[in-house]
């Protein structure tokens, strides 16, 4: 095998970015709005000139209030869950650990629903109260699942699965209190959903906002990858080489948690990216984590900017939920990459 | 060198200087981000005028406020009630836009869509230029409404709880869609005929129902929707008693309540009634209830699921259905005194088709 050298990492990332980027820009083309890509390449140079007078209403809404959030919130979830993805499956050294094993999706869907209860007609309140869910079960798992002050996978893996099943069980009965209408934004919600309006007009200060916290976690996480080579490989064996196995685990772990919780409050949860996209990196590029995170990251965004075109394109002008497209989807790439490693 | 930083065990809360790989890849995401920040920048949504020509300011029926011009021409309804109301006003030439759930009248069915009232395509709204959108809170999603005033397009959402809320919901969109007078004659129709059955049935006992929303589980009714409104309307009142919406019961509670009727709506199955009878006194639970035994069950018209004109109609359905001795001819007048003073003329031959339209 070619030893990984920065300049192969960079080489692979740029070319996933150009495949993102060509995934994006069919995106931007298709959908329900007939609009050619001398319009949007127009509407954009336009834009971009400050001529805002000349784009005609339409395209203005079709292009820059539609589909570049649209598009922008996909990268943003897909790179931030199929992150979290690749962290849970190294800090539990589990392959089927996935960004919700840890009840994270479920304390975001109880916050939910208490906002719905407490306040509903709401704008962003969904989205405020399911991350404020997600860090209270994060901090609960984080506690229950250490032993004798260190974190333990089995303990963490275990306390997640509780956590899980408590947090649903309180959900179930929290459900019957929510009338018709809320049970509707709820439904769609739990199945994952990326057209809900973000909570301030501000898009702008609200993407970025998003985009600075992945940055500052996958970062985080990303710091660690040469030890969690370490750590997979056995956790003795890692603190004997030096790796410092807790300070590891608790970066990963709170990177990680951070991630799906951002991911979960701004799209609901949306299924399968997270434990495919890292192994679909893995059978492409390799398990070594300096080239899973950056890859998976990719990935990830590319996964989900094209299941959501396909999610709003197949039964037009109908949308399917993007999570249903995900598994849909991926579940055949997954078994053909799968397969042809087999052999 | 990457040998040097696999070994290198510290994480990232304890400073130390980045590997030039690692500096490149944070380039490589950082450009991502800003690709993502610049796409976001263009994306800042539209500020709204404060003040437009020939535009008036509006509060729906959720709070929402919103301008909607004076004369609205292009109309796109995001219900299947919704597009009845717009019909039973004269206006479906102004509307451009269903959902396909819509088929009621037949015609709906032949306008452009825009996809189901719960995954409507934005863009497909977008793309029929519509100068007023209408939602409903008993069927459409609020994420919906509030991305479309998002974008600039005035969404009036209405929340009718019972059946006057509905009759004042009608007169409110019709003013809204330039239809002021037809609203108005429309309402005082639907009202006319309200009364008609209220003075039959007002001082009759309640008839003790139960409406099956859904079969299996058993879904009903709580008793703060409209459907419980219209059944109080019509004479009945549900057995059961819940704060929910569309609650979940049990059967046995139902086998102890002992409904005096059982109420399904048409679309619940296409068998008619007696097939319907011999299918429910094959299960055990449904036969242990008198009004199984009895018969006592009636096919709703599907009007009844939908807050819309049509409601008045399946509520003479359920009112004829439940106290027939009101509206044998024994009891006939021609004439009744409402409560303001004005005096109905009920015509003999419009009893004899809404009966005929209740299979009586």
């Amino acid at each position: 095998m070619r030893p990984l050298t920065p300049q192969r990492i960079l080489a692979t990332c740029l070319g996933l970015c150009g495949v993102l980027f060509v995934v994006a820009v069919i995106s931007l083309r298709m959908g329900a709005y007939p609009i050619s890509v001398r319009d949007i390449v127009s509407t954009l140079f336009n834009a971009a000139a400050g001529r805002r007078d000349e784009v005609p209403v339409e395209f203005w809404q079709v292009v820059f209030g539609l589909r570049l959030p649209r598009i922008a919130l996909g990268i943003l979830v897909g790179a931030s869950l199929s992150t979290a993805g690749a962290g849970f499956q190294a800090l539990l050294r589990n392959p089927l650990a996935d960004p919700y094993v840890l009840g994270v999706s479920s304390g975001a869907a109880l916050g939910a629903i208490v906002s719905l209860i407490v306040a509903p007609h709401t704008v962003g309140a969904i989205q405020i109260a399911a991350f404020i869910g997600a860090a209270s079960t994060i901090a609960a798992v984080y506690f229950l699942g250490r032993r004798g002050g260190q974190l333990d996978s089995p303990t963490l893996l275990l306390a997640g699965i509780v956590a899980a099943s408590f947090l649903s069980a309180i959900i179930m009965f929290l459900l019957t209190m929510v009338t018709g209408s809320e049970l509707r934004s709820i439904a769609f919600w739990l199945m994952g959903d990326l057209t809900a309006p973000p909570p301030t007009t501000n898009v702008l200060g609200w993407l970025g906002f998003l985009f600075f916290v992945f940055i500052v976690a996958a970062g985080a996480m990303y710091t660690t990858s040469s030890d969690l080579n370490l750590i997979l490989t056995g956790e003795q064996e890692a603190k004997h080489l030096g790796v410092n196995v807790n300070r590891v685990k608790f970066v990963v772990y709170i990177a990680a948690s951070v991630l799906t919780g951002l991911a979960v409050s701004v799209s609901g949860a949306i299924g399968y990216v997270g434990l495919l996209v890292p192994h679909v990196m893995r059978m492409l590029f390799g398990t070594d984590y300096r080239m899973l995170i950056p890859t998976a990251a990719i990935g990830g965004a590319i996964a989900i900017v094209l299941a959501d075109t396909l999610a709003r394109t197949v039964v037009a002008p109908t949308e399917l939920p993007v999570g249903a497209m995900t598994a849909l989807a991926g579940a055949p790439v997954f078994i053909y990459l799968m397969r042809r490693r087999m052999r | 060198m990457w040998r040097g930083a696999s070994l290198y065990s510290r994480g990232f809360f304890i400073g130390r200087k980045l590997t030039r790989a690692e500096r490149q890849l944070f380039c490589v995401i950082y450009f991502l981000a800003c690709c993502g920040a610049m796409q976001a920048a263009a994306a800042r949504p539209r500020q709204a005028p404060a003040y437009k020509r020939g535009m008036k300011f509006v509060t729906d029926e959720t709070g929402r406020r919103m301008a909607i011009p004076f004369s609205v021409q292009h109309i796109v309804t995001l219900a299947p009630d919704l597009t009845e109301t717009v019909y039973a006003l004269g206006m479906e030439d102004k509307l451009v836009g269903d959902t396909s759930f819509c088929d009621t009248p037949p015609a709906a069915k032949l306008k452009p869509h825009v996809g189901s009232p719960q995954t409507p395509n934005l863009e497909a709204i977008v793309a029929m230029h519509p100068d007023l959108v209408l939602a409903t809170t008993s069927i459409n999603r609020a994420e919906t409404a509030d991305a479309l005033l998002r974008l600039g397009i005035p969404v009036y959402t209405s929340d009718p709880h019972t059946v006057r809320g509905m009759l004042d919901s009608v007169a409110r969109m019709a003013d809204l869609i330039g239809a002021n007078e037809q609203g108005t004659a429309l309402v005082a129709q639907l009202q006319a005929r309200l009364d008609v059955v209220h003075a039959r049935i007002a001082e009759l006992p309640l008839v003790h129902v139960l409406f099956v929303v859904w079969e299996d589980p058993l879904i009903t009714i709580g008793q703060n929707t409209f459907i419980a409104d219209a059944l109080r309307w019509a004479g009945a009142e549900s057995v059961i008693v819940a704060n929910q919406n569309w609650p979940q019961v049990s059967m046995e509670e139902i086998v102890r309540l002992q409904p005096e009727y059982i109420l399904f709506t048409a679309n619940h199955s296409e068998a008619d009634k007696d097939h319907e009878l011999s299918r429910l006194r094959k299960q055990p639970a449904w036969k242990a209830l008198k009004a199984i035994q009895m018969g006592d069950i009636l096919k709703v018209d599907d009007e009844i699921t939908k807050p819309s004109p049509g409601l008045i109609g399946a509520i003479e359905q359920i009112a004829h259905a439940l106290h027939r001795e009101a509206f044998s001819s024994a009891a006939r007048e021609n004439s009744f005194e409402r409560e303001d003073g004005l005096k109905i003329q009920v015509f003999a031959n419009v009893r004899e088709r809404e009966c005929d339209f209740c299979g009586l």
